[in-house]
């Protein structure tokens, strides 16, 4: 190739990028300065846009804690950087107040905003991109009858390259396009709306699916589980996985229901999705989400006669000891707990999982007070991180699994290790 | 059999059940009752002991904290604060207990073990590591937080405790 070759190819791509600043600079200016909408919706609709809005759990991200409804600014980590929920109040500048009925289901479905820039998968368009025009729509006509809050969006910190957005095109042709398979088998009409609350609406699979290197939702895999996201795993809710930890009909119901269960009670991000959506859905509803969960037949739930009651007299000294100087005094000689102060730890859900993951954090790190919906509370939990060593844990944590999970493999010490901060 | 250490004092072996917590050895096994058993569920701090173990002085809750735990930490309770005469009747009472009384804290007192030694425990800290004067109403804030008294007498636990450390050279760093 001669010089001259070169510099043609240089000056080309000058203009190429000159143009795409320019067409993008215009668009952004286009798209900022347009006229704001005004929505009229009766008390019906807008009541129905809100029950909506709950299924889909836009405060979880879109609402700060102690900050105005929907005015954004909640932080979202990721292995990318954090990430902030937008503000999605009527305001022209800082909020939707400029979006159409067509810019909002644009932005819902493709993950695209009004002004061409794209939106960082965090917000779930991949699962929202199901979604119904109609219920994007009395969604819309909810947010824009609320109060406009002029409040800045915070800036991101995404890491390099992940903060070029333009390679969120990229992302989106790989990953985007196809539909995950259902997580359960299942064509009853029940099921099939059940499925649109689970996968679209309520977008479960976006934190208890296990994700690939970039991020995408392992599509073969939807909703096994995934330990990478938070400092608690979201525990594996596929029909099988919920059985094996005892799941049946009516205690995920309850649970999704009031956050509390004799198997759980919700912790950490998944009790915000109990009290500011699963909690507010109708009886209706509720039962479809639960027999999209465990399928049109459910698997039989592993029963706590599984759970071994008697373990072997060497392995039970120090974890015994353990247990009851630090823990019985709130979850009993017994392990069953106190109504609306300790968890009951026989045949628990985390106790008796396949993974100790999360019995080891709780172990760690403690547990904040919990506020249910309606009165239903749990006391904090003290963290032990400072009492007991890895070793220590990892004899606790056996010794709970086997004593109350029906879990006879020891916990390791290079599990606890990894987990403590 | 469970071998304490109390105040300097030691206690047993006494054969208590392997899951009973302080408080109740305390109360039933030791006569030790100036430990106030409150919610039973470590929330309210009226059972707060004091221990010296490698990581203390720091407190920890009686109530839901089995007794075999201390076999090997020495602890103390309310009653060892006094200074004491031969006789062993009180002659003097620790700093934070007279702060106490000259600032009227407490009404019914069923708190005051647990406040006694919360503050005992921050004094100790701060002789220790000092804290700037401007860090002192939050240290004494976080100190003090986590004990509740029905009677609301928490500004003059406060102020006794704000007082006790200004005057108490060496506490604050200039």
């Amino acid at each position: 190739m001669t010089r001259f070759t070169w510099r043609r190819m240089l000056q080309w791509l000058l203009v190429i990028l000159l143009a795409w600043w320019l067409i993008t600079f215009l668009a952004r200016w286009w798209f900022g300065s347009g006229p704001e909408q005004q929505v009229h919706a009766n008390a019906q609709q807008l009541a129905h846009g809100r029950y909506l809005l709950d299924a889909a759990d836009c405060a979880a991200c879109h609402t700060a804690s102690g900050g105005a409804p929907f005015a954004g600014g909640v932080p979202l980590h990721s292995p990318f950087g954090t990430i902030h929920g937008t503000n999605i109040t009527p305001d022209p500048d800082h909020g939707i107040g400029r979006y159409t009925t067509d810019d909002f289901f644009h932005a819902m479905t493709k993950g695209e905003a009004r002004d061409g820039h794209q939106l960082y998968p965090a917000m779930p368009y991949v699962s929202y991109k199901s979604m119904t025009r109609a219920d994007s729509d009395a969604i819309y006509a909810y947010l824009m009858n609320q109060v406009a809050v002029k409040q800045a969006n915070p800036s991101n910190d995404v890491n390099f390259p992940a903060n070029i957005r333009a390679g969120v095109h990229v992302w989106n042709l790989l990953f985007a396009g196809a539909q995950a398979r259902p997580a359960s088998q299942g064509n009853s009409h029940v099921w099939q709306r059940g499925r649109y609350l689970v996968e679209t609406l309520g977008h479960c699979g976006e934190c208890h699916s296990p994700r690939g290197a970039l991020g995408q939702v392992d599509r073969d895999r939807p909703l096994g589980g995934n330990n990478e996201l938070g400092r608690f795993a979201a525990p594996d809710i596929t029909p099988q996985g919920l059985a094996a930890r005892g799941w049946a009909g009516a205690s995920l119901r309850e649970y999704l229901a009031t956050g509390s269960s004799a198997l759980a009670v919700a912790s950490d991000e998944m009790l915000n999705v109990v009290n500011l959506s699963t909690s507010r859905l109708n009886a209706q509803d509720l039962d479809a989400m639960t027999i999209y969960l465990l399928g049109d037949a459910p698997p039989a739930p592993a029963t706590p006669a599984n759970v071994v009651t008697r373990v072997a007299a060497s392995a039970d000294a120090a974890g015994q000891r353990h247990y009851f100087d630090l823990c019985a005094g709130c979850h009993g000689r017994d392990g069953g707990g106190v109504p609306n102060v300790a968890v009951s730890l026989r045949a628990n859900s985390s106790v008796r999982d396949s993974s100790p993951h999360n019995l080891i954090v709780a172990v760690l790190d403690g547990l904040p007070e919990h506020d249910f919906p309606g009165l239903a509370r749990m006391q904090d939990m003290p963290g032990f991180a400072a009492d007991l060593d890895d070793a220590e844990v990892a004899v606790l944590a056996t010794w709970l699994r086997q004593r109350f999970g029906g879990q006879s493999a020891p916990v390791n010490v290079e599990s606890v290790r990894e987990l403590r901060r | 059999m469970l071998k304490l250490k109390i105040n300097g004092k030691e206690y047993g072996p006494v054969d208590v059940p392997d899951d009973m917590m302080l408080v109740d050895v305390l109360h039933e096994y030791l006569g030790l009752t100036g430990t106030r058993f409150g919610c039973g569920q470590g929330e309210c701090g009226a059972c707060t002991v004091i221990v010296d173990d490698t990581r203390g002085p720091r407190e920890v809750r009686s109530c839901i904290t089995g007794a075999h735990y201390f076999s090997d930490k020495p602890i103390r309770t309310v009653e060892g604060h006094a200074r004491r005469d031969a006789a062993g009747e009180i002659s003097a009472l620790s700093p934070v207990q007279q702060a106490f009384l000259d600032h009227f804290s407490f009404q019914c007192g069923y708190c005051t073990p647990g406040f006694v030694n919360a503050a005992t425990v921050l004094l100790e800290r701060l002789a220790k590591s000092p804290v700037h004067k401007e860090e002192l109403e939050p240290t004494i804030l976080e100190a003090l937080n986590p004990h509740l008294c029905r009677c609301t007498g928490y500004v003059r636990y406060y102020q006794a405790v704000k007082q006790l450390v200004l005057s108490t050279p060496g506490l604050v760093k200039p």
